[in-house]
């Protein structure tokens, strides 16, 4: 192409970008097209990889294609394998890609669509695609070190044991949280329960196929289950409709924690293959499968929004989804989709070990993350075309929308118990009301959407279709999340428990797996029952909690990132990771303070607790010693990363002023055979 | 020279009846592939071990990998 034809090509994207991003940011009181969302957010992916990512992975990281990457060193045909790039992104994409990017952005649309998005697309271009790229161009030229082994050499023992504690503090609080929203998407639903519960017998019996009667045969064994999934999906729409069936599959969300403890018990002490790995196959197919058809579907009937770009919400931060303003709060409830510090484990875990050329962790760890955010977008879009009213309705209790309802009624957000009542029908449930966590409320958005393509096959029946399909796939991969993170949770408090008693850090002495998976079930669970019996819904504190975490252990990354730039003498563009991490400082620290000193008890768990104190309703000291617990907790992570800055930034100033050698550890240089004749 | 890495190098493997594009998919998905690392074991000398063993190794690594949320 020519300089000319380049110039106006980049010309032309970068013009059709901003000017999506100027009727969505001047329109008000007009119902706008999906279409400029979609064409705001592909013109800027497409600029920043254009540009931002190729200058990041020549200036900045020197990326080269002449060293051998740890896949071709170390290339052992199991781990470490030279593998396309194309088929490596699909591969690392599955692994960041989880209900994350789906429920934030559907919970910060409280405050309207425009500050989602804008935190969507301009978080992912200058913070989450800068993160994931960073950690696995750092772990690549450590033959694929991790993120704690590499806060530990770069930066010092201290800050690699921190980091490692505050990895397994916030799994904790993550499977809560995720936990929570299965919970919620389940409760008094005979037609979900009986879906996901079929998931169970359908692992089991893919697990039994691949390793036992045709082992290996991962493909076929998919393809079976994937048919019984359907099988089940629709036998739940009849289950649902007999009543002494439907009673059999109808239970409270207290009853559903417990069935969900007793899952994640189990699924961590079984062998890996038997329910774990053949979950995880049938989740990454149709998750991928999803994905696809939902972004295809919008692309096709481009729906209207019908949320308003801002919401009063955006200011007066009394919103009934979550408490709080939109800075700093729009900023953490939308984690991953922006930027996600879990995926600095990705990045630093399987992916490195797969990459054939340096130049190839651009597009893996910049693009796909671009495309986990589109994600986000696509789920905005769903969440946006529900009627306002109605999206109130589903995303908090009614004593929270009692409580909002002046300013929901001024605002237009007007919902009838009819329209609720109607909604529900459509979509095979008994209600529809109070419905938080956000999967409900996207699994409407998508089965509109899905059933606007398919009206002319069945109408209201594939609604409800549509509706169970969406909470299926959601619930699917969310457990896969707690199948995993129960097991990884286990593997590091045996670690940990290891190095003062050898005998616990073997994984397979029996007594350890039971003990130490009791452990995190118990502390998962504990936080999911005080979010399952909280009057507020449990989002309204969990969530932030979540969000707190997740973008504390990005600022872990970032700083283990801007250390090795400094290291490696590249500090003139150590401003590149040092920006986000400034940015995400501000909004955690500034969100974890307001949580837990805020004045107004909506807000603030400590005074939430004092308003409580000497109160007595049932159950009042149960949620007097949670506020007291969940502000530990917020302290607990806000103090563990405080740490880990200080510690960064005195390793940085050493090094600078020329106080210390800066001694990086990467990999010795060896020439790719790759390379050769080029 | 053109870099060949495992799974890819699409149409040309698709000529060949397919298998390129099953590797690329078993990779994506993260499923194992023995045919593959019998090639692999050849061409590096080792000796392989049998299907049920590679298995056995190949889940037990899976399940301590890390899904993000």
């Amino acid at each position: 192409m020519t300089r000319l034809a380049s110039i106006l090509l980049w010309g032309g994207i970068s013009a059709l970008g901003a000017g999506a991003f100027g009727v969505l940011a001047l329109s008000r009181g007009e119902t706008l097209s999906a279409a400029w969302l979609l064409t705001a957010a592909v013109c800027t992916y497409a600029v920043a990889y254009r540009f931002y990512s190729k200058f990041l992975a020549a200036r900045v990281f020197g990326l080269d294609d002449r060293r051998a990457t740890p896949a071709e060193r170390c290339n052992n045909g199991r781990d470490y394998v030279p593998t396309n790039k194309w088929v490596l992104y699909g591969h690392h994409f599955a692994a960041i890609a989880g209900a994350g990017p789906l429920v934030g952005p559907v919970l910060a649309a409280q405050f309207g669509f425009l500050p989602g998005t804008l935190w969507l697309v301009i978080g992912v271009v200058l913070g989450g695609a800068v993160q994931d790229f960073t950690i696995l161009f750092c772990s690549l030229r450590r033959d694929g070190k991790s993120l704690g082994q590499m806060a530990k050499e770069e930066i010092n023992h201290s800050a690699g044991i921190t980091g490692m504690l505050a990895v397994l503090f916030i799994m904790i609080i993550l499977l809560a949280v995720l936990a929570l929203i299965v919970v919620n998407a389940l409760k008094a639903s005979p037609w979900g329960l009986f879906t996901i519960a079929c998931t169970v017998p359908i692992a089991l019996l893919m697990g039994w196929w691949m390793k036992r009667w045709r082992p290996g045969k991962v493909g076929e064994a998919s393809i079976a289950g994937a048919v019984l999934l359907l099988g089940a999906l629709v036998a739940g729409g009849w289950v649902a409709a007999q009543p002494h069936l439907a009673s059999a599959f109808t239970h409270t969300a207290t009853a559903i924690t417990w069935m969900m403890v007793a899952y994640g018990f189990v699924a961590s002490v079984l062998p890996v293959w038997m329910l774990l790995c053949p979950r995880d196959y049938l989740s990454t197919f149709l998750k991928i499968t999803t994905i696809l058809v939902l972004a295809l579907a919008i692309l096709v009937i481009l729906p209207p929004l019908k949320m308003p770009a801002l919401t009063p919400f955006a200011s007066l931060g009394e919103g009934p989804v979550f408490a709080g303003k939109l800075f700093p709060f729009a900023f953490i409830t939308i984690a991953c989709g922006a930027i996600s510090g879990f995926h600095s484990l990705v990045a630093s875990g399987t992916t490195p070990k797969m990459i054939a050329r340096e130049s190839d962790a651009r597009f893996i760890g910049y693009g796909g993350m671009l495309m986990e955010s589109f994600v986000g977008v696509m789920a905005m879009i769903a969440a946006c075309t529900l009627d306002p009213g109605v999206y109130f309705a589903m995303n908090t209790t009614p004593t929270g929308l009692a409580q909002a309802s002046q300013v929901l009624s001024q605002a237009g957000f007007v919902v009838t118990p009819d329209i609720m009542h109607q909604l529900a029908a459509q979509m095979g449930e008994q209600t529809l009301i109070a419905r938080s966590g956000g999967a409900p409320s996207l699994a409407v958005g998508m089965a509109q959407i899905f059933a606007s393509v398919s009206s002319a096959l069945g109408g209201r029946t594939l609604t409800a279709l549509w509706y169970h399909f969406a909470i299926m796939f959601e619930a699917l991969f969310i457990l896969t999340t707690i199948d995993t993170g129960t097991r990884v949770g286990r593997f590091m408090l045996q670690e940990i428990v290891g190095h003062v008693w050898p005998r616990f850090g073997e994984t397979s002495w029996y007594p350890s797996v039971l003990a130490s998976s009791a452990v995190i079930v118990a502390g998962w669970g504990y936080f999911l029952y005080q979010g399952v019996v909280d009057p507020l819904g449990g989002i309204n504190s969990l969530w932030p909690l979540f969000g707190i975490s997740n973008q504390l252990l990005a600022a872990v990354a970032l700083c283990v990132g801007t250390t090795i730039l400094i290291k490696m003498g590249r500090q003139r563009f150590a401003w590149v990771t040092l920006t986000p991490l400034a940015w995400l400082v501000t909004v955690t620290m500034t969100a974890g303070w307001q949580k837990v000193f805020s004045a107004d008890p909506k807000l603030g768990f400590l005074a939430h607790a004092a308003s409580l104190t000497g109160s007595t309703l049932p159950g009042a000291q149960r949620l007097v010693f949670n506020d007291r617990l969940n502000t530990f907790v917020a302290l607990l992570f806000m103090t563990v990363v405080t740490v880990l800055i200080v510690t960064s930034v005195r390793e940085w100033w050493l090094v600078l002023s020329k106080r210390k050698v800066a001694v990086v550890h990467e990999a010795p240089f060896v020439e790719s055979a790759y390379a050769a004749g080029d | 020279m053109r870099l060949v890495t495992d799974g890819g190098s699409g149409r040309q493997k698709a000529a060949q009846g397919g298998t390129g594009w099953r590797h690329a998919l078993r990779r994506m998905f993260g499923m194992p592939d023995y045919d593959a690392y019998l090639e692999h074991c050849r061409a590096a000398g080792h000796e392989p071990p049998s299907k049920g063993e590679y298995l056995a190794q190949f889940f037990e690594s899976k399940g301590k990998g890390v899904r993000c949320c």
